[in-house]
Formats: C-alpha cells, structure tokens, sequence
C-alpha cells in the first residue's frame, strides 16, 4: 500500500512537475474525454487544448500538444464556481479574531476584498475538490442592504486575483427584532435616496456629507461616504444583488423591488420559490438554492421541498447552488447531485455549477470551456456529481495545481509510519 | 394487638418499599407498530448490515420478522411479492446522533428545548421529554431510510442528561415512539462548548481542566449515592425497615445508572487528547464509554478506542466550525473502523436534520476516502456503519441493525446502489409493517405540515 502509493505519487509529481515549470511555453492537450462544456450542449467526446493561461482550441479533432494528459472515459468540466461563500475571510468558524466578514462601521458599502488571505486552508482543501473561483461575500448586518462581495480566482497565489466588489449582498425575512415590512421600507428608502444621486454630488467627500444630511435615510442609517458610491452603483452600474429570502411573498416583494429600481437581481436561498415560480420565471431572476434544504426550518421556508430543484428547472428558472458551510462548499456538487436524483437534468446541474454563475455574475471568460476562455478545468476521476468522486486534475488559469491539502498530509501522517511517534512522521 | 399492629406496618412497609423497586421505569414505551404484512422481496441485491452482500437474493418479511434469505423462496397465497430485480436492500438505516425533536423544525426560540444550558451538570433531564412528537423532520428522515434514531440533549453542558432510541413512527406521545427494551443513554459533552457557554458567565468550567474537575465532582458524588443505596439493599429486611431508604436524587439515579452499566455514555469529544482523558476518565470510576461523537481528531487514537472497544460516531468531512474540529481527514471513519485489524467500530452519524435523510451518502463518501487511503473495505462492511454500529451503540443490535433470521423486519428498498448520489429509498418496512412507499405516495405527515400553507393541502404535496 505505501510502495504503491509513492510511485503513484511520484508519477503524477513528475507530470505536476512538468506541467507547471512549462506552463507558459508549452501547451497542454486533454485528449479523449467526456467533455461537458458549460454549455447547453450535451457532453461529447472530445479534447481540449491549453496554451498558457487560455483554452486556445475545444475539438472533436485531434490536436498536437506538448504535454498530453489521456482523460479517455474521464469526465471534463469547466471549475467549480462558488456563488456565496466567506472562503478566504473566515478560517474558523466559531473563532471570531479568524472572522473578517463583518463590519460595525460600514453596512452598505463594507467591502471584504482586502481581508482575503490567499493561505487559507479553505482553498486549497474546496480546490482539491473541484472548486476554481469564488464569490465570497461579507455576513449580514444589520442593514437589509449590506455589504459588498467580491470574486476570487482560487490559485492561493499572494498576488490576488479577484474583481473587487463586484456583487451586493442583503436579505429580508422573518427577524426578532424588525419587521420585515420595516425592512422594505428601508430598503425603498434607500433606493430612493441612491436613485436622487448625482455623479457629481461624489465628487468630494464634503459633497457626499452633505448629501448624507440631506437625506433623513442617510443620516439615520448612519451612512458613510463609501455606502454612498456603493448605493450609486448598485442603481446606475447594474451590480448583481443578491438577496436572500425564503417566504413567497418576500420573493414577490423582491420582484417589485426590481422592476421599481431596475435592478439586476438574484435571490439567494428561495426555499418557497415554487409557490411563485411563474413570475420568477416571468421576470427572469436567477435563483442560489441548496437543493438538499428541504427542511421547513424556519416560517418562512415551510414549502420546502426537495423536488424544487427539478420544479424550477422545468419553469425555465435559471439555477446555481450554495451550501451552508464554506468549509466544505465543495458539497455543492453532492447537492447537485442530489437535485438530479430528484427531478434536474445532468446538464443544467452541471451549468449551475459553472457556467450559469459565470453569466450572471459577469465573470468573464470564466465557467465554460470554449475557445478564449481562461483554463480553469477539472478531470475527474468517475462522476463529479457522485459524493465519492474526486479531481484528478485541477487546471486554474491553465495551470495545473497541487492537490496536496493538509488534511490529506494529517492523513497520511496517521496512516504511515506508525512506529515513529506522530510527531516525526510526515 | 400492638404486635398485630407492629406486624401489619412491617407488612406495609415491605409491600410499600418492594413496590418502589417495582415501579422503577417510568415513561415506558408504549409503542404498537402499524400493520402487519407479509412481504417476498424478491430477487434483491442485498447488503444484510453484517458485513455481506448477496446479489439476485429473495428476502421474506412474515410476523413482523425478517425469517429468510436465499434463492427462489418459497411462500404461501398470502404474501405479497415485490419484484426487486435491480434494487438493492438495506437493513433500515439508524442515526446515533439526532436532535429531531429537541431541535424541531421549524428552529423557533418556543420548541428548541434540546439544551438545559442553566448548569454544567445536568444528569436529572432527560431529551425525551423535551421531544416534539409533531416535528416535520421525522417524516423526511424517513424517506431517507431511516428506521430508529437516537436522540441526545445538545452539548451545552458537561453532563447534559439522558438520551433516548425512538423508533422513527410518529405519534401523538413520546412513549408511543420509543423503542422498547432499549437503554437509556448519558450525554456528555467534552472541550469548547461547556467551557464556552458557562465561561462566558463567568461560571465554572471556563477552561478544560475546569470541564474534567467538573465530571470527576459528579461521578464522586455518584459513587457516594450508589453506596448509600447499596449498603441500603445489603441490609435485612429488619434492617431495612429500622433505616431510612436514602432519598431519590433524580441527578444522581441517572449517574448511578451509569456506573451500575444500565445507562450507555454516549461523549461528544473532538479533539484526540480529550477523548484519551475521558478514557481515563471513564477508568477511574469503572464505567465503559460507548461512543465518543464527532470525534474529529478520533483518527489519530483509532487504536486506543478499538482497544477500549469505544465506538467512533462520526461525520464523512465536517470541519472548520470551531477550532477543535479543524483537523478533519476525510478517511477517519475509516481509519476507526480498520484499527486493530479491522476491529474498531465506526458509525456513520448526522447531527442534522439534512444529513440524517442522506447517511447513505455520507457513508460512500467516507468508504471513498478510506479506499484512496490504501484501505480494503467492501461496500457491505461501510453499510455497517449505518446500520448495524449504530444498533450496537444504541443497546438495541439484539432487535435490529441488520437483516438476520429472527429480528424486526427493518428492511429498506434502495433504487439503486445505495452509495450513489442517485439512490432513493423507495419502501421501508419497520418492525415488518410498511411506513413509506415513494411510488404510491405513501407517507406519514405530521400534525404540523396539515393545511399549514393551503389549508386544503399539506405542505409538500
């Protein structure tokens, strides 16, 4: 067992090896695989060519590459794409000095892009299980509206990339301490106010102040000049909101909102969207669903029902997935795969991993495998929708990543060696 | 006439102080299951929860009793046949770790009753009485193949007082759904969270070693109770009626419990260092530890658990959430159950509403891990872990837990390959009487899910 496992391990070495010290002068060819594109085609064998950081070529040609990787009878998707995580902002959960996804200061324009920290275990161990890129977005505050997500490309590399502040956040529903048509009217409000704003007006910090005293929303909710440029944007550069709600009439309170203030909406959570999913469908939002959520866990997600998935996929909805640990967001496609065993098709299960967030979030060049794009690619061993499938490639950027994780090396500390103490082992 | 009288009172006395010991089991089960059938499930792939698998193999239901498995069974007129070819049976699956219940659906202030978080120790509550019989989450495990679970108090407190296995039929009473002649079980909690919850009042335990001087305190004045009922029982009926019977402490008849073997300790414990302390623990006052829960770092002292026959009850790969589960392998289900030459016990649990209605998943993700990890272990052996592990840690392997001549006809009918993604439980029997049929849309619905969106409809239909 530990003879085979180093020569496995040195083989795919040598290739990782290979394929890393070469990546910007030799291309890479993914040949005889099972590709599913992103698109709405039906998966095709076929093969892919990676020049640098690009998919220069998708073929059912044969093509000439430099390094050749034989994915016959493999699967091929494009990466993962988390759509609502704190990956990078949180390492442990219940430890708050390790939690940078709040602020009491800034609500609407709280941005988390330069608390990232690309040495956080939860990328490499979600990368290792297919995830390539992410949203992570800051926990809810106080505001309904609150708080900027950004867009991280999961290579762990110090020098970030990422689109900062490319999303805002918020949610609406049953609280303790506020009613929810309180929180409408807070929300109208402030769109209101962000819609009277004049490009002008933020051009100087004495001018946003001055718009703030002018507005009793501004000066009540306390706002600072940087959730008065978040509010700008979020009404006149079509930032993606994404709020979170459960009950149908929140749902259809939300579809008013839009059509109101033309925003460019996407709800996240949805668990009673089957109640409204014609004018969902109608108004062509796109939902984030857990499709393994069928608990009516709280009064508003009491039609909760794990045949959603399929439901809304037949009224045309488009879908992407959330879990509710980022530690393990990975388990979207255990999600996924769940939802297709409960009425989803394959493909639009494996879209809403990829290429739908990728559409709706303008994330471009990202979630599809076609000519152009960058190389963010997965080989996987058996069926990435089965829970007991892994990566065995993982190409972000074109560049094939070690999938070593700690908890593979915690493994193989407690699995080798046992007549060393742990502590000189691995 | 005074000895008449002298005599009579010691006569009462006795027949008084005997029916005391008579009268020792409140709150018995009063479960009565559903309808008898008789069923052939024929031609089945079959994982019997004892570690074997028969492919293309008939299985008989009759008298609420699984009574054979083989080829070509013969049956009389009144059996009914389901035709199984292509699906694969399973005993029903059973969950060592749920707060269905203590923690209903929906997770509102008024019905999370799970935790007595007003003292560390808290041996005198016990998580039954804190169920609510019309939690819509019964009902959805149960399409999950779910057939009994095990409910514990939440982990609050040091010594959070005692579980309870329910057969997973609701009714309108808690004793209708538990599972009869199974033993009680005591939750404790060990690391972050008393230490957490009591040190942020500025109460003891703030720290671990304030967690082990808090056990150490009760299970002391345990064994002093234990021997102060002891020398009482010792004494001669003469004796026993010039004497005072020591009072009946409802804290200390649990922990009493403990220590005479009737109770299992059930330890929720994450982190390898603590799980050896409770070890030590459990040495010094004579008490077995049946299963460490969570247990997050259980992999690197799989050997001392299989060596103290100490169930791990654990979760396929959850981490992160707080810093003594950051330590997660996704093999340590697997490195459990093959310690010791493959003599280590390992379940399968969910601590979760969602991932009790998928154990089969979580199981062939942990099988998976296992088998990358170099480990040779057959998909019969990982359904185990759901079934017949569990039954053994729950005290109730005697009845069921797997599908052998003679126990309850716990049976469930998979759609496919139960470790894949896909597979849907499509029947399941419990105590050889059907509780849920996928295909004729037959299930039970709580109390709660009636008329609760539309008043003519339930709330998933």
């Amino acid at each position: 067992m530990i003879n085979k496992k180093i020569h496995q391990f040195i083989t795919f070495g040598y290739v990782l090896i290979a394929l890393n010290t070469n990546v910007f002068a030799e291309t890479i060819l993914i040949k005889n695989a099972t590709i599913y594109d992103g698109n709405i085609n039906k998966p095709y064998e076929g093969h892919v060519l990676i020049d640098g950081k690009i998919i220069k070529k998708v073929s059912t040609n044969d093509m000439q590459g430099d390094f050749i990787i034989d994915a016959s009878g493999k699967i091929v998707t494009p990466g993962l794409i988390a759509t609502d995580t704190n990956i990078g902002i949180v390492e442990i959960g219940a430890l708050s000095v390790t939690r940078d996804d709040s602020s009491e200061i800034y609500k609407i324009g709280f941005s988390i892009y330069d608390a990232y920290n690309p040495n956080s275990t939860l990328i490499p161990w979600n990368r290792s299980n297919g995830i390539t890129s992410a949203l992570t977005i800051p926990q809810n505050t106080s505001s309904p509206i609150g708080g900027l997500g950004s867009f991280f490309v999961l290579d762990g590399e110090l020098n970030i990339t990422g689109k900062k502040d490319m999303v805002m956040t918020g949610s609406v529903g049953g609280d303790s301490n506020h009613s929810r048509s309180e929180m409408y009217a807070v929300i109208d409000d402030l769109l209101s106010f962000a819609k009277s704003i004049n490009q002008k007006d933020l051009s100087t910090d004495t001018n946003i102040s001055e718009l703030i005293d002018s507005s009793t929303i501004a000066e009540f909710m306390e706002l600072h000049p940087r959730d008065v440029i978040a509010l700008y944007k979020l009404v006149n550069n079509n930032l993606p909101l994404v709020m979170k709600a459960h009950r149908a009439s929140d749902l259809l309170k939300l579809v008013e909102i839009k059509k109101k203030y033309n925003l460019n909406l996407i709800i996240m959570g949805a668990q009673e969207a089957n109640l409204v999913k014609d004018t969902i469908a109608k108004n062509k939002i796109p939902l984030i669903i857990n499709p393994i959520n069928n608990i009516p866990g709280s009064f508003d997600e009491l039609a909760s029902n794990i045949k959603m998935a399929g439901m809304l996929e037949k009224a045309d909805i488009e879908l992407m997935f959330t879990a509710p640990r980022s530690h393990n967001f990975h388990l979207i496609r255990q999600g996924a795969g769940v939802a297709v065993a409960n009425g989803m098709s394959y493909e639009t299960a494996i879209r809403g991993l990829s290429s739908t967030p990728a559409k709706v979030f303008g994330l471009e060049k990202r979630g599809e495998i076609k000519s152009g794009n960058f190389a963010d690619i997965i080989i996987w061993d058996a069926d990435p929708l089965e829970p007991s499938s892994m990566p065995e490639y993982v190409f972000i950027n074109g560049k094939s990543i070690d999938l070593t994780t700690r908890s593979a090396r915690l493994r193989d500390r407690y699995t080798t060696d046992p007549e060393k103490p742990n502590t000189y082992r691995n | 006439m005074t000895k008449f009288i002298k005599y009579s009172t010691s006569l009462l006395l006795i027949f008084f102080s005997f029916n005391a010991e008579i009268a020792a089991q409140p709150f018995e089960s009063t479960y009565s299951p559903l309808p008898a059938v008789n069923v052939l499930i024929k031609n089945a792939n079959i994982y019997d929860g004892e570690g074997n698998e028969f492919l293309q193999t008939d299985l008989l239901i009759q008298n609420r009793k699984v009574t054979a498995i083989g080829k070509d069974l013969p049956i009389s007129d009144n059996f009914q046949i389901i035709d199984a070819s292509d699906k694969w049976v399973t005993p029903g699956i059973i969950d060592i770790h749920s707060h269905m219940g203590v923690y209903p659906a929906p997770g509102v202030r008024t019905s999370s009753d799970g935790n007595e978080a007003t003292s560390p120790v808290t041996a005198d509550v016990w998580a039954e009485h804190s169920m609510w019989v019309q939690d819509p989450q019964y009902a959805l495990a149960l399409s999950g193949g779910v057939t009994a679970f095990h409910v514990l108090p939440g982990s609050a407190n040091l010594i959070g007082g005692r579980g309870v296995t329910v057969k997973n039929l609701q009714r309108n009473t808690i004793n209708s759904m538990k599972f009869p002649d199974a033993p009680h079980s005591l939750k404790m909690a060990c690391g972050e969270n008393p230490k957490r919850v009591y040190g942020s009042r500025q109460q003891a335990p703030s720290t671990r070693m304030g967690n082990i001087a808090g056990y150490r305190k009760a299970w002391i004045e345990a064994e002093g109770y234990l021997n102060r009922l002891n020398e009482y029982e010792s004494k001669s009926d003469e004796a026993k009626e010039m004497g005072y019977k020591p009072t009946r402490d409802l804290e200390l008849d649990t922990l009493a419990g403990v220590l005479r073997g009737e109770i299992l300790v059930h330890n929720h414990c994450y982190r390898a260092d603590e799980m050896a302390s409770m070890i030590d623990v459990a040495k010094e006052f004579g008490y077995k530890i049946t299963a460490f829960h969570h247990g997050v770092e259980a992999y690197k002292i799989a050997d001392l658990l299989a060596d103290n026959g100490i169930c791990g009850a654990l979760w396929a790969d959850w981490w992160g959430f707080k810093h003594e589960a950051y330590d997660m392998v996704q093999a340590n289900i697997a490195i459990v159950d093959q310690a010791r030459n493959g003599t280590g016990c390992a379940i399968v649990h969910s601590d979760d509403a969602i991932g009790i209605q998928h154990l089969n998943q979580e199981a062939s993700k942990a099988l998976s891990a296992g088998l990358r990890a170099g480990f040779q272990i057959t998909k019969a052996r990982a359904m185990n872990w759901i079934t017949s592990n569990p039954a053994k840690a729950a005290g109730i392997y005697d009845q069921t837990g797997s599908l052998k001549i003679g126990k309850n006809a716990d049976v469930v009918i998979w759609s496919k390959n139960p470790f894949s993604v896909y597979a849907l439980a499509e029947t399941v029997f419990i105590d050889g009487a059907l509780a849920y049929d996928r295909a004729t849309n037959f299930y039970p619905s709580s109390d709660f899910d009636v008329g609760i969106i539309r008043p003519s409809k339930n709330r998933t239909e």
